[in-house]
This record gives C-alpha cells, sequence and structure tokens, in this order.
C-alpha cells in the first residue's frame, strides 16, 4: 500500500504538485458539534473532526481544538466520509447523444492500452454536480468489445486529470461475453451485451484466453532475453504488453457480467487464469452467490435503475440482489452507472435498503467497501485518523433524497459546490 | 428411386388423359365407389354406402344396396374406407411466389447497414392493393397440391398476403397446376390486415387503423360524387378515377365480403369498431386468441375462420411473462381456443392459416380435438361451416347429390393418429399422387 | 422457482379476468391505521379509509367494517392516493406514426394493449392511472389517452373516459430529426427540418383546419336551408382535419414535447393566435427559464425529475426545474416517459425537496395530484377525498423516503398489487421447486 501511495504522490508531484501544493495550505481545520458517522466503528452523536494537512488528524467525542484553527460550527450536521461511485462515465461522457462530447468506447474489440485517465474531462460539468451531493471519488470506465481499456479512480475535485487521478489505472475492464443470445423478458430485457449466441460466447471466451496465454508467453519470452542477450526479443505486441500489470496481478480486472451462467463462466475463468478481480453488473448474482462468496469476488453492483434481465426473477430482482449478495456474504459496492446522473449513487443503495439491505450496510456500501475493493482503504472510505479528509456535511441521512449535502470536503479542502445546476438556477432567478 | 422414376412418368400420364378428355363435351369421368363408410356430414353416416361420381359432381349417395352403380362407372372397392367430403381452409396463402429480391450486381461486397436502410426506406410497399386480384397471381405446384391433398384438404382460399387492404382472394379446387380450372369462385372478398407499411405511410398501428377508416371514407365520398355525376353527365366536371377506392365500393355497398386478419385479442376489437363503424359485410381470420372473449364475438355475430396455428402472438401476455408460459400457452391454452368457442355457441370454420403445411393442421386439428373440441364440430369446420360462410354451401362441404365432387377416402376415421387419406377426388377426378 | 410462481399467477389472473362481469362496480376494502397523506386535506396520523363500489366512502379514525368487507392493516404504512403518471407510452401497440410530420388522425386510444406487462411494473410502484402518449417523431403527431393499470382487465376496461382530450404536438430536435442520418440515395429529409420549419408547419395545419370547418360549415348551411344548390356535394370527410377541428374548437387541449424555453414560448405563440389551450408542455427542460410565463398563462409542465444531458436540447435541464416552477406557481407533474422509471415515479418527486425545496406534500403532489389536474380527473382521483374513486398505494415508509417501498396498489377498492401476497407466492413457488419432481412430464 505505501507504494500505492508514494507512486500516486509521484504521480501528482509530475504533474500538477505545485499548484495541489500551493491550493492546499498546511492549515487546521475543526469541524465541530457535529454528529459523525465515521462507517467504521460506533457513531458519534457529537463531536469534532480535527483537519491537518488534508488529513483527518483526530475524530472523537472529547477532541481537542487545536489552537488556531480554523472551526466549522457543525452544530445539527451530520459528517459522513465521503462517497465512492464504484463505476461511472464522469469526465468520458458530457452528453450521452451526442458523439462529439462521449469517450467511452474506442472502437474494435481488445483494447487494453486505452486508459481514462487519459481521456478524462476534468472541468466535466457533471463532476461537480455529484460532488455537490456528497460524492468525493469515483471510478471512472472506459466500456464495449471485449476488453474495454484501464479505468480510472478519480477524485472528484481537482484542476486537471492527473491531479484528480488516485489511481491512474484501477482495473482493466472486460466486457465478459454473454453465453445467453440476447436478453429477453420483462420489458424487452436490459440491452446490454445482448445479441451474441452461446456459441459466439464461447468463441469470444476462447479468444479472451488466448490473449492472457499469449502475454504470458510474451512476458516470459521478455525475461528470458533479458538475462540471456543473445536470445532475440520477441516482437513488440501492443496487446500482450499492456496485460502484462494484469497477468503480473498488479491491476486487477473488472468483469462487466450479468446472468448467473455468465457469472460461473467467469468464475471459472478468472480462476483459470489466476487474476485478480472484481465483477461489475452481476444482475443475477443472487444465483450465484455462494460461488462468488467461495471465489472472495466483490461485486460492483449496475445501476438499480433498470428492468430485471428475465421475467422470472421478479419485478424487484434488481433491488434485492444486493440484499442477497450481501447476506451471502459478498462484499458489495454500489455504481451509479452514469455521468450525468451520477449523483444518485445513494440513491441506489437506498433502494437496496428499502428491499431488505441492512441500512448500515449500504451505506458502507457507497464508502469502505468500494474503499476496500480499490485498494485505497488505508487512503478514504471511512472517518479515521490519518485518512484523507474527504468529509460531508449534511442536514440528514445521506442516503435520502431529502437530505441537503452543506459542506464537502475532499483532502481537507473545502470544495467550492457551486455547479451547472446552481449556476443557471442563479442566472434564472435573477430574471 | 422407383418412386421417382413413376413421378417423370406422370405428366406423361396426365398429357393422354388431357388430351382423351378434351372431346367436344369435355365429359368427366364416372366413379362408382361401393362399400364405404360416408359421413356426408349434412346427413347420418352411412354405415355401408355407395358413392356414385360423374363429370364432376356426385350423383348419388346411399347405402350401398340401394344405390345402382352405372354401367360406365370406374369402381372403387372401398370397403373398409372412410368417405368424407373433401376439408376446406377457408384462408391460406398458397401457391404465392414471393417476388425476388433485385438481385445485386456481382462482385459486390454485401450491402451494408445504411445502404439497406436507405433500400428500405426508399421503396415502401403499397399498403393499398385493394384491386388486387390475387388470381393473377397463383403459382400451383405439384408438391404444394400433393401435401394438401394428401391431408385431406380439396378446396382452399388464396388469399394476398402483402400490405393492409391486401387484395382480393379467389377459392380453388385443388385439382391440377393450372390456375383457370382450379377457380370455384374468384374475388371472393377483400382481405385487411393490421400491418404497417415499413419505409412509409401508414408506419404504425394507429396510423393504419386512420388509414383503413379514411380509405373506406374516401371510398363512400368517392361513390357519392360518383352517383351525382352519373345523375349530372351534363353540367357536372368529370370527377377522377382512382382504382384503389373504385375497388373498394363493391366492399362498402354492395356487402361483397370483406375479412379482417385478426392477429390478436384487441385486433378483434379494433376490427369490430371498423366494421361497426361502415356496416360491413365481415368475417374474422386468424383468431387465435378469439378465446379470450367469446361474448364480444357472439354480439358480433360474423364467420370466424379460426387457424389452427396455436404459437401466441408476439405481444401477448403469455409471452411476455417468461418461457415457461410460453410454452404451457402454446401446448395448452391456444389449442383449446375452438374447443372453448365451441362450448360459448359460436360457429367457425378452422383454417391451415400461417402454416406452413396441411399435415402440421391436421395433427393440430387431433390436438384441439384433445384440448376438448367435439370430433364432429372439428369436422364440420372444415367442410361445411367454411362453404357456407364462402357462399358455397350449394357446392361444396358435403357428400351430397348434386355438389361438386370433391371427395376423400380415408383408411382410418378422420383426426385420428394413424389415419391416412387413401384416395382423393378433386372435381370428380382421382387425384395421383 | 418463481417462473413457476409466474405461472400461478397468470393462472390466477385468467381466472380473474374470466368471472369478472363486463362492467364491474369496482371493490370494497377498509384500510386501517395508516398515515394518511391525503395530499389535498393535510395528514391524518392514523386513520381508516373505507371504500365501498369502487368509492371512497370515508375516512377518519376508527371506522368499522361493513360486513364482507375486507381490512387491510396499513399500522406504521403510509396510504397516498395512487400514483399518477402523466406522460409515458405504455400499454400500447406501437407509439410513434413517424412517416408523416402531421398525423393527428393516428389515435393512440385506438391500440391501447392491455396485455402489456408494464402495466405491471407500473402497479409495482403504486401507480393507477397513466396518460400514455403519442410519441415525439412529428410536430403534431396524434391523440393521447388516460387509461387505469387494471391488469387483466380488456382495453377498454382501462380507458378513463372521463379525462381531457388531449393532442400531442412536438417541437426541436426529434421533429426535426437531428439524430438522422441523411443518406445519398435514400429518401429526402423530411419536412421540417429546423425549429422555424416545425413552427411553420403547425401554422399551416392550423390554417388548413380552418379552411376545412369553413368548408363544412357551409355546407351544412347549405344543406339545411330551404334552397340548397342542385349539386350539393358533401366535402371529403378528413380524419387529420378533424381532429385539428376539435382542438380549435375547444373539444382537445394540445400536450406538447418541448426542450427549450423559445420554442416552448413560440409554441404559447401559436396557441393564442389559433384559440387552443396547452394543458401541459413536455419534458420543458428550460421551463425554469420561462417560469413567469407560464404560470402567467395558466399552462402545466409535465418533466423529468433529473433525467437529462442525454441530447443537445436537453443540455440545460438542470435537477431543480420541476421544484422551482412548482414554487414559481406552475402546475407541474413528474413523468416517468419508461416503461422502468415509472415504477420509482415517487423517487423522482421526492428529488425535488432537495433540489427546490418543496415539501413532502408538495413533493407527493407532483405524482398524484397535479397530474390529475393536468389529465382533468382531479374531480375522480388525485387525493384521498370522500367521494373519489378508490385508487390508492400503501407504502412501508414515507413515499417522498429514499427507503420507502410501495406494498400495495389498489384500483377502485381491488388490489391489484400486493407485495406480501407476491412474497408468499414466491416462497411457496421456490419450496415447490425443491421438493423432489415427480414422474410425468414437467
Amino acid at each position: 500500500m505505501k507504494k500505492r501511495i508514494t507512486l500516486f504522490l509521484l504521480v501528482a508531484g509530475l504533474t500538477a504538485g505545485l499548484i495541489f501544493a500551493q491550493a492546499k495550505p498546511a492549515k487546521v481545520i475543526a469541524i465541530k458539534g457535529a454528529r459523525i458517522v465515521p462507517v467504521v466503528g460506533d457513531d458519534i452523536e457529537t463531536g469534532t473532526i480535527i483537519i491537518k494537512d488534508g488529513k483527518i488528524e483526530a475524530v472523537g467525542r472529547d477532541v481537542a481544538i487545536p489552537a488556531g484553527a480554523e472551526v466549522v460550527e457543525a452544530k445539527g450536521l451530520t459528517a459522513y466520509p465521503g462517497m465512492i461511485d464504484s463505476y461511472s462515465f464522469l469526465g468520458l461522457q458530457e452528453i450521452s447523444g451526442v458523439n462529439e462530447t462521449v469517450d467511452t468506447r474506442e472502437t474494435g474489440r481488445i483494447n487494453p492500452q486505452v486508459r481514462a485517465i487519459e481521456a478524462l474531462r476534468y472541468d466535466s460539468m457533471h463532476i461537480p454536480i455529484t460532488l455537490a451531493n456528497g460524492i468525493t471519488a469515483a471510478l471512472v470506465a472506459p466500456s464495449g468489445g471485449l476488453i474495454s481499456g484501464q479505468s480510472t479512480l478519480i477524485k472528484l475535485y481537482g484542476w486537471t486529470n492527473r491531479e484528480m487521478s488516485i489511481k491512474a489505472s484501477a482495473a482493466m475492464q472486460i466486457e465478459f461475453p454473454a453465453l445467453r443470445g440476447g436478453r429477453g423478458g420483462f420489458g424487452g430485457g436490459m440491452g446490454r451485451s445482448g445479441g451474441a449466441g452461446a456459441a459466439d460466447a464461447t468463441r469470444l471466451i476462447a479468444e479472451l484466453k488466448e490473449l492472457f496465454n499469449k502475454a504470458r508467453s510474451y512476458d516470459k519470452r521478455k525475461a528470458f532475453a533479458a538475462k540471456i542477450q543473445t536470445v532475440g526479443l520477441p516482437g513488440f505486441d501492443e496487446t500482450s504488453e499492456f496485460l502484462l500489470p494484469v497477468i503480473k496481478g498488479d491491476l486487477p480486472v473488472m468483469i462487466s457480467v450479468h446472468s448467473d451462467r455468465d457469472i460461473k463462466a467467469a468464475l471459472a475463468f478468472v480462476s483459470d487464469e489466476k487474476l485478480k478481480a472484481v465483477f461489475y453488473g452481476v444482475e443475477q448474482g443472487w444465483k450465484a452467490a455462494e460461488e462468488l462468496k467461495a471465489a472472495n469476488i466483490p461485486v460492483i453492483i449496475g445501476s438499480t435503475y433498470d428492468m430485471p434481465p428475465v421475467w422470472e426473477d421478479g419485478y424487484d430482482q434488481l433491488y434485492r440482489n444486493p440484499v442477497l449478495l450481501n447476506k451471502a456474504g459478498v462484499k458489495i459496492a454500489f455504481s451509479s452507472s452514469s455521468a450525468s446522473v451520477a449523483w444518485n449513487l445513494p440513491y441506489h443503495a437506498a433502494k437496496a435498503a428499502a428491499f431488505g439491505l441492512d441500512k448500515r450496510e449500504a451505506l458502507k456500501a457507497v464508502t469502505i467497501y468500494p474503499a476496500e475493493i480499490f485498494g485505497v482503504d488505508k487512503m478514504m472510505g471511512s472517518l479515521e485518523r490519518g485518512k484523507a479528509a474527504n468529509i460531508v456535511l449534511s442536514d440528514g441521512d445521506i442516503l435520502e433524497t431529502r437530505t441537503n449535502i452543506k459542506k464537502v470536503y475532499v483532502d481537507g479542502r473545502d470544495c467550492d459546490l457551486s455547479n451547472k445546476y446552481t449556476e443557471l438556477l442563479e442566472k434564472y432567478k435573477k430574471k | 428411386m422407383r418412386v421417382r422414376q413413376w413421378f417423370y412418368l406422370l405428366p406423361v400420364f396426365l398429357l393422354v388423359f388431357a388430351i382423351s378428355w378434351s372431346a367436344p363435351a369435355d365429359v368427366g369421368p364416372t366413379y362408382a365407389v361401393r362399400n364405404a363408410k360416408i359421413v356426408p356430414v349434412t346427413g347420418p353416416v352411412i354405415d355401408k354406402g355407395t358413392l356414385i361420381i360423374r363429370d364432376g359432381l356426385i350423383e348419388a349417395v346411399g347405402a350401398a344396396d340401394k344405390v345402382v352403380i352405372p354401367e360406365d362407372a370406374e369402381v372403387f372397392e372401398a370397403e373398409g374406407l372412410i368417405a368424407y367430403p373433401g376439408l376446406i381452409s377457408a384462408h391460406t396463402n398458397l401457391f404465392l411466389e414471393e417476388a425476388a429480391a433485385p438481385a445485386r450486381p456481382t462482385g459486390e461486397a454485401a450491402p451494408g447497414p445504411a445502404e439497406l436502410m436507405a433500400g428500405a426506406a426508399a421503396q415502401p410497399q403499397s399498403p393499398q392493393n385493394a384491386d388486387l386480384i390475387i388470381f393473377k397471381n397463383l403459382k400451383p405446384r405439384k408438391s404444394t397440391l400433393d401435401g394438401f391433398l394428401k391431408a385431406g384438404f380439396t378446396t382452399v382460399l388464396v388469399a394476398p398476403n402483402r400490405g393492409i387492404f391486401q387484395g382480393q382472394s379467389v377459392i380453388v379446387n385443388l385439382n391440377g397446376e393450372e390456375p383457370g380450372p382450379m377457380v370455384v369462385k374468384n374475388s371472393a372478398a377483400l382481405h385487411l390486415n393490421f400491418t404497417t407499411n415499413r419505409g412509409g405511410y401508414p408506419s404504425s398501428l394507429m396510423g393504419t387503423i386512420a388509414y383503413i377508416r379514411q380509405s373506406f371514407l374516401d371510398a363512400d365520398h368517392y361513390a357519392t360524387v360518383q352517383t351525382f355525376y352519373a345523375k349530372n353527365l351534363k353540367g357536372m366536371k368529370r370527377p377522377g378515377f382512382d382504382p384503389f377506392l373504385e375497388a373498394l365500393i363493391p366492399y362498402l355497398k354492395d356487402r361483397k365480403p370483406v375479412v379482417f386478419q385478426c392477429n390478436n385479442y384487441e385486433e378483434i376489437k379494433r376490427a369490430l369498431k371498423i366494421i361497426e363503424e361502415f356496416k360491413l359485410n365481415a368475417m374474422l381470420t386468424h383468431l387465435n386468441e378469439a378465446w379470450r372473449d367469446s361474448d364480444v364475438l357472439k354480439k358480433a355475430a360474423l364467420p370466424l375462420l379460426v387457424t389452427l396455428d396455436f404459437r401466441p402472438p408476439n405481444g401477448s401476455k403469455y409471452v411476455s411473462q417468461g418461457e415457461d408460459l410460453r410454452k404451457k400457452a402454446e401446448a395448452e391454452i391456444y389449442p383449446a381456443n375452438a374447443a372453448n368457442l365451441a362450448k360459448a355457441g359460436l360457429k367457425f370454420a378452422l383454417t391451415t392459416f400461417g402454416l406452413n403445411d396441411a399435415a402440421t393442421a391436421l395433427k393440430n386439428v387431433q390436438t384441439a380435438i384433445k384440448a376438448g373440441l367435439p370430433k364432429e364440430v372439428a369436422l364440420k369446420a372444415l367442410t361445411i361451416q367454411p362453404a357456407l360462410f364462402l357462399g358455397l354451401a350449394q357446392q361444396l362441404g358435403s357428400l351430397e347429390p348434386g355438389k361438386i365432387a370433391n371427395v376423400i377416402l380415408t383408411k382410418g376415421e378422420l383426426f385420428e393418429d394413424k389415419t391416412q387419406v387413401d384416395k382423393v377426388f378433386v372435381d370428380g377426378v382421382l387425384w395421383k399422387f | 422457482m418463481s417462473a413457476r410462481f409466474m405461472r400461478f399467477w397468470s393462472a390466477a389472473l385468467i381466472l380473474a379476468a374470466v368471472s369478472l362481469p363486463a362492467f364491474s362496480a369496482g371493490g370494497s376494502l377498509l384500510i386501517k391505521n395508516g398515515t394518511l397523506l391525503t395530499v389535498t386535506k393535510g395528514v391524518i396520523a392514523k386513520g381508516d379509509i373505507l371504500v365501498l363500489d369502487g368509492l371512497i366512502k370515508q375516512i377518519g379514525p376508527n371506522i368499522q367494517a361493513p360486513p364482507g368487507v375486507t381490512v387491510i392493516d396499513a399500522a406504521g404504512k403510509y396510504v397516498i392516493p395512487g400514483i399518477i403518471d402523466s406522460h409515458t407510452h405504455i400499454a400500447l401497440n406501437g407509439t410513434n406514426e413517424g412517416s408523416e410530420a402531421i398525423t393527428p388522425e393516428a389515435d393512440v386510444g385506438a391500440v391501447v394493449n392491455a396485455d402489456d406487462t408494464a402495466i405491471l411494473t407500473a402497479l409495482s410502484g403504486g401507480v393507477t392511472m397513466v396518460h400514455t402518449m403519442h410519441g415525439s417523431a412529428n410536430p403534431i403527431g396524434g391523440p393521447n389517452v388516460v387509461l387505469k393499470m387494471k391488469w387483466g382487465k380488456p382495453s377498454e376496461e382501462l380507458v378513463v373516459n372521463e379525462a381531457l382530450r388531449t393532442l400531442k404536438f412536438a417541437l426541436g430536435e426529434n421533429v426535426k430529426q437531428s439524430s438522422r442520418t441523411i443518406l445519398p440515395g435514400g429518401p429526402p429529409p423530411r419536412y421540417p427540418q429546423t425549429r422555424m420549419g416545425t413552427n411553420a408547419i403547425i401554422r399551416r395545419e392550423m390554417l388548413k383546419a380552418r379552411v376545412y370547418m369553413e368548408e363544412w360549415d357551409r355546407y351544412n348551411k347549405f344543406k339545411a336551408s330551404k334552397t340548397p344548390p342542385k349539386l350539393l356535394i358533401p366535402p371529403r370527410k378528413d380524419l387529420r382535419m378533424e381532429v385539428l377541428a376539435d382542438l380549435l374548437r375547444g373539444k382537445m387541449v394540445a400536450r406538447c414535447h418541448d426542450y427549450q424555453a423559445t420554442e416552448a414560448l413560440e409554441f404559447m405563440g401559436l396557441a393564442k393566435e389559433f384559440g387552443f389551450k396547452i394543458q401541459a408542455l413536455e419534458h420543458a427542460w428550460e421551463a425554469y427559464k420561462i417560469a413567469d410565463e407560464l404560470a402567467a398563462a395558466k399552462i402545466g409542465i409535465s418533466v423529468f425529475a433529473d433525467s437529462w444531458a442525454y441530447k443537445m436540447e436537453a443540455a440545460e435541464g438542470i435537477a431543480y426545474d420541476a421544484g422551482y416552477c412548482a414554487k414559481k406557481g406552475v402546475l407541474v407533474s413528474i413523468n416517468s416517459d419508461s416503461a422502468e422509471r415509472i415504477r420509482r415515479l415517487f423517487n423522482d418527486a421526492g428529488k425535488t425537496m432537495k433540489f427546490g425545496g418543496l415539501n413532502e406534500t408538495e413533493a407527493l403532489s407532483l405524482v398524484t395530484f397535479n397530474p390529475a389536474i393536468q389529465l382533468g380527473v382531479d374531480k375522480i382521483v388525485g387525493s384521498l377525498e370522500v367521494g373519489k374513486q378508490g385508487d390508492i398505494a400503501i407504502f412501508n415508509e414515507h413515499p417522498m423516503s429514499a427507503y420507502t417501498r410501495c406494498d400495495m396498489t389498489i384500483i377502485e377498492g381491488d388490489v391489484y398489487f400486493d407485495r406480501a401476497q407476491y412474497l408468499k407466492e414466491r416462497e411457496e413457488a421456490a419450496k415447490q421447486a425443491q421438493a423432489p419432481k415427480k414422474g410425468g412430464r414437467p
């Protein structure tokens, strides 16, 4: 983990370190009198949070406020850790119907070389709107094809894409071929990755395996040639080259997979290939919950604003799926699966809670669980000493639609919460 | 192999016979079917009877000991066989060859989706074929004829199958490959289907309904203007001629039958509204969801041409609630359609509409019987009932003297598993398979 | 397992459909001890509602159930008027007559499809009534229809005849076919291709309709006169013009799909020019820019809570739109326009509390009473009041909370969705599926 943080600091330093440093004076902030929901550990009815150098210095009932600290009176407000959206298109998509503003999907099927971070529109109109609802970090994923590219984990505040980067490359995104041809039923199906017949899927899975085999052999040949100078270097192979971090276990794969059959096939695939994997979507995960648990695969829930894949699953299946997965002991995290309404993330979690998910588990699934899944739980995901000061002050339950977010801190910075919504509103209020 | 060789010789035989029959009076053969069990449909069953066919017509039907066999008759010993009137399918799309798609110049790549879209959009098919007389398009084929005759069908209505106003059907006896001599009734009915016109107007079902209504309104207006003109030839500007509206007039004004294809429950009600609005002399066809509301059909009291196709229509709630229900619907619910109609006291004909082959249709009759359709109702629904609906009860649908000699001889009762059609007479001529 | 349950479910529905009389008077039931959110008459913390023969007979504490009337325990739950979706396209066979620009003859009421399972979806979200509309492919689409979500009943029993007759108009990108690629050799672009042309074509049709009306007026006058002309031939009856004539005669009202403020204002100008009434603007993502004008003209809006930025003209669709306009006195409803969103309209309404600062009742009225007014059915549904139809939904939590769930949906006193029953059947089906299979056909 230390290595990662160092790496992150290195990257930040290389790109926007100067601005970063200047914008963040080494001051101390004390958030006083708030109800505190640290997520990890017990709630504190009234307490104080001390922020120093962008990090949480102290959290507690009886925390002394250092002299010279800027005191934020937060009586009547609740402090939460900033939420994490585990799958979004933030910064890759402005207006979904206008192709000129969409950078989510590269052409072709095999694109391990493309990286979301490199196209991330850091001043996307959607990012401040999302931030204003208490979401401080998000995974941004390319999609489409078989290997879609590398997703990135970003914080939702910063002046450049690189400054926002938490993990420039968070995962290799793979869209698992669907064995079930089409996904009929219930409202006309879900329109995802349908169409490929079973035969096609088998062929595509074989193709995927072959790519990994090839990358491994490429790796071996490279290593051998490095050792023995007389052995020729293997010819440059872009796909293999960019799969190297995956086969070496440095970069996890995030596999988009939907039906139970496909989930089981994907489990076999990651086990065969010995990959570090996270699954995304997983609409019929409840039918393979035990297998997912046994393989210790965390699951990122797709949007609940969708129809169940098949009629037989029942009308409430997308709401119930996270409940059943959680019950089976599978680690879950929610996602907006959106750019324009990424700010709805907490309501997906609340929706599952309405159908039986423990409310605290729902909260964890937008804070500490995603932090754990992305391997950044030492840095964020809860209000604990030493973590980045990503703090949200709200006037109520953060998963409630009627709750207003009053303040958001990212790395201890008091964020400007104005955004396109508020700017237009203010403009026309003057009319 | 032997059979095949025999087939090659068949045209030769037919030719020889044709020449010998085309004597001045054009008189057909005389047959006596002796000692058969006879099911006339309209009268009581004759356990041991004789049936005389002369020159295309049934000359006599009766108990074997009452009917005298004429001297010129070719006698068929039919002990153990059962004679029925030939079956009638009151709605088919047989013998209609699809117009071949325009050939792509060779050497060119297959058209991409963009080109296909442009092509499809550029050539919308006409929704108004009311003036199409489908007889002109008939291309009878021996193999199709054999298939239907082997299943016992001797008469079919052939309807056009394109567009909304599809055109006018023809009723034919399956007596050969020459369309002319087959015709029993031309321009039998006007056929309408609730479909859309891809790439043109109307492109939606609601547009289609408006289009049908507007067309009848226009035909009515057209007729009114024509009537005015007929009375004011001098002094009134001659109204324009419109072949489409012209073709509609007999159906709108003279009560010639209009057949509405009702592909699902909702379309039955949609058709009834239009029929009521324009006071049409109508029949309904397809109707495999007729069972869902027998009351509304009872009230309408229209001839019902009910398909033996048991596949639930797309969009039916029996299709959209999972695969299990769809399978159950096809296996159990839809096959009970006819049984339910019979129970409700409705009169209907069964048709092979939508099915590729007559054998499937016949198998489906058995399924319908298993689902509760009385056998005798099934038989009527394939013989006298369609004849009545199509205005052919004087000529077809039962074994009665004077009627057209469409007769089938079966080994075993009709609609039984192992039953086979042994001989078929169409227009009084023994069919050679 | 649940497939089996569905079979059971469907079989039960078939039976219900067969055994019900053609015109059922509606059901009777007593809902006890719920928190009643009446919308128009405040909140009753613990109260009962008695529905008799489909109508709300009594609201208050301690109502005794008449003999034979089912009692539903709503203790700890929230009872609200059935949710009304002011803009959907469900329960239809087809949505758009997109082949031509002007198709007012294409009436969605002619293609109601009671088999659409979206009706069940709607019920699962507490929706009891929808305004199901012609699509937005053409400047003048066609008449719309208001339906109750009576799953299992024949289509004609779904239609709400008391509702206003509405005609769909559309402006902007869809109408000018912005997303359509014009292909070489393909059909020429359809007029109009601009917002100028859109306004012009609507004006043209209104002028045509005026001529049509006058032609018939003249004919009828001549016909009624004592000395009609010899060659008095009736004019051609034109279904297209008949509908527009009804709009101009005030027998119908307009519902117009629009996004941008300018096109909305100009359409309002057309309505004034020709004297027809706009009941509501659909989507109206820039309504907040012209809220005063809308309020002054008494034109409502039917909008999304937050679905925006999916096309250029939706790029300024801020989530404050609904709440802000409501505060400005515009009659606002939140619609689904989707067979999926329809099951969470209450969630969407709840978002206006954050954006726009509406209170619970104001937010709830966006999906109950306000759409009822927009559809002209506020005298019969839209709130919990004695004498209104017993269209009711029961939620486990406050319906404006994100943690809420619809537990029961009732139309005219008949239960159409019951989550408890659903779960019970699902459990039984699961048990059956686990039991060892006996011989015979599956």
